[in-house]
């Protein structure tokens, strides 16, 4: 490891839901830089580290983002800190259209934008916002609104979302639920390029076809707990893995994805 | 210490009203998810009908005529008027649920505040406008008898309202908890389907919640009637209270709210007794017993720290549609031009219904933002005016403020307030927390605005306006309102209502509405929901404080009754109706709202002014139920659909995959956001 501190770094990161552990001491790091994948069959607790990374679940143990405590700030602090992530259920404002959804996220409510309302009329930075849009693909529908999108569009609107509004790590919540091969093949390339530019990406997806193409490093939640964690090539061939997977879609999805590389 | 205890029983009475009133509301809720703020002028109705049985044997209908069953030597027998009087009530409910509430069952929380806030108005101005109030008084039902209990007189007559609350509470409890039916019910209004599969009719079922609570209300207030007097407001009013212990028993515990009620009625008349005390200070004299309420709710929400039990939290709630308004400098001056022309052709009557519309629109404006975008509930919006209004009064006459000063301070406090009622809006959504700002819109009502403290009745003259020497008063000579006073009016208005409408189609619009639509993707985005929230409350109470001072300027002098609660409900529920979502829906809310234009032409021309609110309240009510997002809303749907039926066509016809896409986009971006 190097000395410079991780983007996101939790320590033993624990929520409980009444009897439930939905996460027992997770600890988990992801560089700048760097697609880490989180994968696990349903109910493992993927969701759930992401809603207490952003602060939507009270969680015990730490996090960090760039070596600062951020546990215990409300989400929307956490979110200014560059914590941005998109949610399993799309969770878009319905009434707005694409391009406002974005623009939601770059201009916030305040004192300030009350005056910068009346004398600019507060135009949402075009440029940011069509470059989000572009790499998602969603330009044409810029001025649709969510519920008239396919439920791909939609995932991808919420991408988009949070690339915009200064982002430096970006918590994806099964982003490639809804889009077919082709597009989350394009999907792949496009998580590739932004990591590229900088920020940590956390990839959640059950499409393991995605996740073992496009992660640098994946970790593997069952019951809450981190089982393993490595490369793509270890993971696919860790025997506790295969375990937890028995019989789910993991060991079929591997199976296709190696039978079809070979 | 004998003195207290009487005192505690002299409020049995009340509190028993009280009590029915709450355990009515809860079971309401039970069944139909609906908060009904109309629960007291059902109740009033039959309370009227009793008495004029009694006096006359006339049976007053709603509608029409009257029937006679005696006459003022022999009128009904007592125990056959009850009866009558609390079908009556039962009646009134059952065509409410017929005609108002089963049409609303899928609309947003907002359409059903607005229909039962809309059928209180209504009822209360039918009881006004069909019994001859002023002459009809309450007959004693009870028995007069007297016993001691240690060193005590207590009254029989308020000991058998106290059990009535015990006995309904019950019964309504037993119905809920024990009977096939009445579970079916609580379980039909979570889950309408699941009811039908099983062989109710969830209708059915709510519709006779409606009837036997109405009958249980009325039964309570003909029966009390005598002791506390029959006057047509207080009881529509009651509902107040009786929300706010509904509210400690969370909207589901019988029991909770029938104790409560009883207690809060005993509390009140211990509050009477305390003003002849001779510590007791003079502020206090006055309203506070109206205050307790908010006091209550605040309490049941913070303290007690039970959330309510929200409903159809499955299902996806349909907010009114939204049309981000778009400043068009021709629209803008033609209305403006429009407005300044009617003003100065105008004089008097009609040039004051004018600027009061103006004005009206202008809180109507502040219900827009805060709740047509921001979807906050808030029914204090005339408590705000009247704030900054008797603040002005203070600001001008006592401490000499010059005039464009003296209304930013004043609104400022207003805002302030805002802010205060606006906190417990970081707890609770919906129509609670619509009955959370009634009760604090009832509170500074009655502790404030009613309290010669602090407002003496002896008038609140406010100081005529005066800029760089020129005299913006309202009255000169004989002329009603001054065409520069009018010219401010507008000037103010037009001004504020454009800085509202940058703000709509700015970032603070896109977030309300955001915050809105849904607040946990609000705050991973960024936006503190918190603040938002508490932004959008001071917004508003700052605009209805504007016009609050506006109101004062044009009045020259105010009193309570110029910021009546019921005014500010006939506003938020006109505003709704009108289109909550739009400016123009805030300029047809200023149009109809009371003293404005419609009155006006009304009382002027029509001369049918006693029917103002008969005729405003039921066309609310019909408006609510034949558009239940409201009538912009329902335009904006159309528009919608006709613009995509067009997009449609032209996309398929015209499909070139070779725009460069981050060009297209930009200039998209700025003209549609
Ligand atoms: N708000 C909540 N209240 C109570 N239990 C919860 C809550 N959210 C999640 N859980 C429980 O925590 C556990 C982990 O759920 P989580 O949603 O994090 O799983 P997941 O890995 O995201 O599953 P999926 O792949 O289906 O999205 C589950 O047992 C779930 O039932
Ligand atoms: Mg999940």
């Amino acid at each position: 490891m190097s000395d410079q501190q991780p983007l996101l770094e939790t320590r033993d990161l624990s929520v409980r839901y009444g009897g439930v552990t939905a996460n027992q001491d997770v600890s988990l790091t992801v560089e700048p830089g760097e697609i880490v994948g989180l994968i696990g069959p349903n109910g493992a607790g993927k969701t759930t580290f992401v809603d207490a990374v952003t602060g939507f679940a009270r969680s015990t143990g730490e996090v960090r983002v760039g070596g600062k405590r951020v546990d215990g700030l409300p989400p929307h602090r956490r979110r200014r800190s560059g914590v941005a992530r998109t949610w399993q259920a799309g969770e878009l404002f319905d009434e707005l259209t694409v391009a406002q959804n974005l623009a939601v996220a770059v201009q916030r409510p305040g004192l300030r934008g009350l005056i910068r309302d009346v004398l600019t009329g507060s135009v949402p930075p075009a440029a940011t916002i069509g470059s989000a849009l572009e790499t998602v693909g969603l330009v044409d529908v810029a001025d649709r609104r969510p519920p008239e999108l396919s439920l791909g569009q939609q995932k991808m609107v919420g991408v988009a979302r949070a690339l915009v509004g200064g982002t430096s790590l970006l918590l994806l919540d099964e982003p490639a639920a809804g889009l077919d091969t082709h597009e989350s093949q394009h999907f792949g390339v496009e998580l590739r390029r932004i990591a590229a530019a900088g920020p940590g990406v956390l990839l959640i997806d059950h499409d393991m076809s995605l996740v073992l193409d496009v992660c640098h490093r994946l970790y593997v939640l069952d019951f809450g707990k981190v089982i393993a964690t490595g490369t793509p090539e270890e993971i696919r061939n860790a025997p506790q893995v295969v375990a937890a997977y028995l019989g789910s879609p993991l060991v079929d999805t591997a199976a296709a994805v190696d039978g079809g590389r070979s | 210490m004998s003195v207290f205890i009487q005192f505690v029983f002299l409020g049995l009475t009340l509190g028993a009203v009280y009590s029915v009133f709450a355990t009515s509301l809860v079971g309401v809720y039970a069944a139909t998810g609906i908060v009904n703020f109309a629960q007291g002028s059902v109740a009033l109705w039959a309370a009227y009908t009793v008495a004029a049985l009694r006096t006359d044997g006339t049976l007053v209908l709603p509608f029409g005529g009257s029937l006679r069953f005696g006459d003022v030597t022999s009128p009904m027998p007592m125990v056959l008027a009850v009866v009558v009087g609390v079908l009556s009530a039962g009646l009134l409910a059952l065509l409410a649920h017929l005609l108002v509430f089963r049409p609303l069952r899928s609309a947003p929380p907002l359409a059903n505040v607005a229909a039962s806030v809309g059928l209180m108005l209504f009822l209360q101005a039918l009881v006004v406008l069909r019994f001859d109030t002023d002459a009809l008084f309450a007959q004693p039902v009870l028995p007069f008898k007297t016993f001691t209990l240690g060193n005590v007189v207590v009254n029989a007559s308020d000991l058998i309202m106290g059990g009535t609350a015990v006995l309904v509470a019950l019964l309504l409890w037993a119905y809920f908890r024990l009977t096939t039916t009445g579970v079916a019910t609580r379980a039909a209004s979570e889950d309408e389907l699941a009811a039908r599969l099983v062989g109710f009719s969830p209708d059915r079922l709510a519709a006779v919640v409606w009837v036997v609570t109405a009958m249980a209300s009325g039964l309570i207030v003909v029966l009390g009637a005598y002791t506390i007097g029959l006057d047509p407001t207080s009881y529509t009013y009651y509902v107040v209270p009786a929300l706010a212990v509904a509210l400690v028993g969370r909207l589901t515990s019988f029991g909770v709210a029938c104790a409560a009620g009883l207690l809060m009625g005993a509390f009140q008349a211990v509050l009477l007794w305390a003003n002849t005390l001779e510590w007791w200070p003079s502020w206090a004299q006055a309203g506070l017993g109206d205050a307790i309420p908010f006091v209550v709710v605040v309490i049941a929400l913070f303290v007690l720290g039970g959330k309510i039990p929200a409903r159809g939290a499955l299902t996806q709630v349909a907010m009114p549609e939204v049309r981000i308004p778009r400043l068009r400098p021709l629209p803008v001056a033609g209305v403006v031009g429009l407005a300044a022309l009617a003003i100065a052709l105008t004089s008097d009557s009609w040039r004051f219904g004018i600027v009061t519309s103006l004005i009206l629109s202008l809180i109507a404006l502040s219900l827009v933002l805060l709740t047509g975008y921001l979807g906050q509930i808030s029914l204090a919006s005339m408590a705000f005016a009247g704030t900054a209004g008797f603040t002005l009064s203070k600001a001008t006459t006592e401490w000499h403020v010059p005039f464009p000063i003296s209304i930013v301070l004043s609104a400022g406090l207003a805002t302030l307030l805002g802010v205060g009622v606006g906190i417990p809006a970081l707890r609770i959504r919906g129509a609670q927390l619509a009955v959370v700002t009634l009760a604090a819109a009832f509170a500074i009502q009655s502790f404030v605005f009613n309290n010669p403290s602090f407002t003496p009745y002896s008038g609140n003259l406010i100081g005529t306006p005066n800029l760089f020497g020129l005299d913006l008063s309202v009255r000169r000579g004989t002329d009603l309102i001054t065409l520069r006073f009018s010219m401010l009016v507008l000037v103010v208005v037009t001004t504020t209502t454009l800085v509202v409408m940058r703000w709509m189609a700015g970032s603070t619009g896109r977030s309300f509405l955001a915050v809105r639509s849904n607040e946990r993707a609000a705050a991973s985005v960024g936006i503190n929901v918190a603040a938002t929230k508490l932004l959008g409350f001071a917004l508003s109470a700052f605009l209805s404080g504007v016009a609050g001072c506006l109101i004062g300027y044009s009045r020259g002098q105010l009193s309570a009754a110029s910021f009546s609660v019921v005014a500010g409900l006939s506003l938020l529920a006109i505003a709704y109706c009108g289109g909550i979502t739009s400016v123009g829906g805030a300029l047809v809310a200023g149009f109809i709202g009371p003293l404005g234009v419609f009155y006006v032409f009304l009382n002027q021309t029509l001369d049918l002014g006693q029917y103002y609110q008969v005729i405003s309240a039921g066309g609310l009510l019909l408006m609510a139920v034949t558009n239940p997002v409201g009538a912009a809303g329902a335009n904006a749907e159309m528009l919608r659909r006709l613009r995509r039926r067009r997009s449609e066509h032209s996309s398929t016809s015209a499909r070139t995959p070779t725009v460069a896409p981050a060009k297209g986009l930009t200039s998209k971006v700025e003209t549609h956001v």
